[in-house]
């Protein structure tokens, strides 16, 4: 008997610690989510990765032009994401279209 | 037909069809995109799900999770707004503050929480608004989810009004605002905040620390999240650390932009003509979905086939659910569950019966609530800009063979 009260004890010890363990946190994975190579992929890389991943991008699947003129105006109206100028956003917006459009302009 | 060859590997054949058929102006609803494939990296605390983003975890549950009317928290779904999320939360540490119009503004424990309070329990299904968002042409704004952006759970915790109790809500007091611990990467991004006006308050809406029976997951919102049985999953704040008593509403985007649909009879609009008069989205309609088979199976002509769902809705009760076999001209009914986890839960059903012919078979499901309303046809669904409340009549299609 004494032996098994040695061994239930060692069972609950465990068990707490195994407890413990669980409440130390969490370490989340990192996903690549590879962008096409193309014109514009580096300048995008830095601007519409800052927020969020990759794959929250191309989540949207392929769409028209102005679908991501309209996101890309979404981020900066909204989210106040950093592109300032006009010529940035032409940048983007080009990259996404070649790469993830759906050939059609609207 | 490329227009998708993202996802190209995973649509089924109904999905392919779809959206060729596709005529952009009109906007209109398809079957939603099916079958996509989990991942092969599992998230913490979860067996491995469908991956569309790690920043913020955006993980989708696959069709074949919803045979049961509680779904185990390492295959239910996460939807973070905010991609900054505390990877540690020392639960001796963890206070939630309560502030503003109140008499006296207060920090509760975990543990005060747990001890001071009364202890609920109450199942409910957490279903995101834009669930099977794929199903609306064009693309609707917001994640492009399939069928599995909800689950449901056993929630215990207290009632969000006995903590407010607690503080003493002052006369003016008219919104509740609440927020998390997730935070903006960018420090001009807007935090997701919502705000619930004191008057939907009632005693179903409860803090959480509780689910299914365990330590919530971090990644559903650990150490506590909020509960509004009923309604679509957009307020139920995870990692809640902050409730704000207030007489006006504030200015937000999640609020004043996001979850609202047009404010009239059909909730549609088409895409040239967007509707000005918009609503939140609240309150959940009618939806079942088939777990088992999934499209794609191979079943045996002859042999019993045991179809597996669930049905909910916002609380009216489910009164039935109908499977078809023959394209929705004849509708059977299912047996339902006997409902025990209460009218905010999933109800399971199944459906026995021996497929005839070899071929392909098409089987549809489709649940009727007791205020009697009933799930339309895909197809009859109307269009809305933000791809909310998707509820057309599932369906899958095995191959029978001999
Ligand atoms: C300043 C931060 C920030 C930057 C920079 C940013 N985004 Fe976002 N983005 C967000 C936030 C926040 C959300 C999530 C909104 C939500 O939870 O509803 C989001 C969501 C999205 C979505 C999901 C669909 C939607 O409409 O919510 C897409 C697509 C997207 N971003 C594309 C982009 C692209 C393309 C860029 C580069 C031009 C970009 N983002 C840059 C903050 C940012």
């Amino acid at each position: 008997m004494t032996s098994m009260k040695k061994l239930l004890l060692i069972l609950l010890l465990m068990g707490t610690t195994l407890f413990a363990e669980s409440n130390t946190g969490i370490t989340m994975p990192y996903i690549d989510f590879p962008m096409k190579e193309g014109k514009g992929m580096y300048s995008t890389k830095g601007k519409c990765n800052m927020c969020h991943s990759w794959g929250y991008t191309i989540n949207q699947g392929l769409q028209s032009k102005k679908f991501w003129r309209e996101k890309v105006t979404k981020m900066i109206v909204v989210f106040k994401a950093p592109i300032r100028t006009q010529k940035d956003i032409d940048t983007v917006v080009d990259y996404l279209f070649e790469n993830y459009g759906n050939g059609e302009m609207e | 037909m490329e227009r998708r060859d993202f996802f190209k590997k995973a649509i089924t054949v109904a999905g392919t069809a779809a959206v060729g058929g596709i005529t952009l102006e009109a906007g209109e609803t398809v079957h939603p995109i099916d079958n996509r494939k989990v991942s092969n990296i599992a998230f913490p605390q979860k067996r491995p799900l469908i991956t569309y983003s790690d920043r913020p975890p955006l993980l989708e549950s696959p069709r074949d999770v919803f045979t049961s009317a509680l779904t185990p928290n390492d295959l239910f779904f996460v939807r973070w707004h905010m991609p900054i999320i505390p990877t540690y939360i020392n639960p001796g540490k963890f206070t939630i503050s309560i502030n503003g119009l109140l008499d006296r503004e207060i920090k509760v424990s975990l543990k005060e929480l747990k001890t001071q309070f009364e202890q609920v329990e109450l199942t409910a299904v957490l279903q995101c608004g834009g669930n099977n968002r794929t199903a609306f042409k064009p693309t609707a704004s917001g994640i492009q989810w399939g069928v599995g952006a909800m689950g449901c759970a056993k929630w215990k915790g207290v009632r969000l009004r006995d903590v407010l109790k607690k503080a003493g809500l002052k006369k003016e007091a008219a919104w509740i605002g609440f927020n998390g611990e997730d935070k903006a990467v960018y420090n001009e991004t807007a935090n997701f905040v919502r705000e619930l006006k004191l008057e939907h308050l009632n005693d179903n809406i409860i803090l959480a620390y509780e689910m299914n029976g365990e330590d919530l997951p971090y990644l559903n919102g650990y150490p506590l999240r909020l509960i509004i049985p009923g309604t679509y999953s957009d307020s139920w704040i995870k990692m809640i650390s902050n409730i704000t008593v207030t007489k006006e509403r504030q200015k937000l985007h999640f609020m004043d932009h996001a979850y609202r649909i047009p404010d009239n009879e059909c909730e549609c609009e088409t895409p040239e003509n967007l509707v000005q008069k918009t609503k939140p989205i609240e309150e959940m309609n009618v939806n079942s979905i088939i777990g088992y088979p999934v499209t794609g199976t191979k079943v045996r002509s002859a042999a019993e086939l045991i179809v597996r769902g669930v049905a909910f809705d916002s609380g009216h009760g489910i009164k039935k659910v109908q499977i078809s076999i023959d394209g929705g001209n004849m509708w059977e009914e299912a047996l339902l569950d006997d409902g025990s986890e209460g009218k905010y839960a999933y109800r399971a059903f199944t459906y026995a019966f021996k497929p005839k012919n070899s071929g392909k078979l098409t089987i549809m499901c489709k649940a009727s609530n007791e205020k009697g309303e009933a799930q339309p046809f895909a197809k009859d669904i109307k269009w809305n800009h933000g791809g909310y409340k998707y509820n057309g009549i599932d369906e899958v299609t095995v191959e029978v063979v001999l």
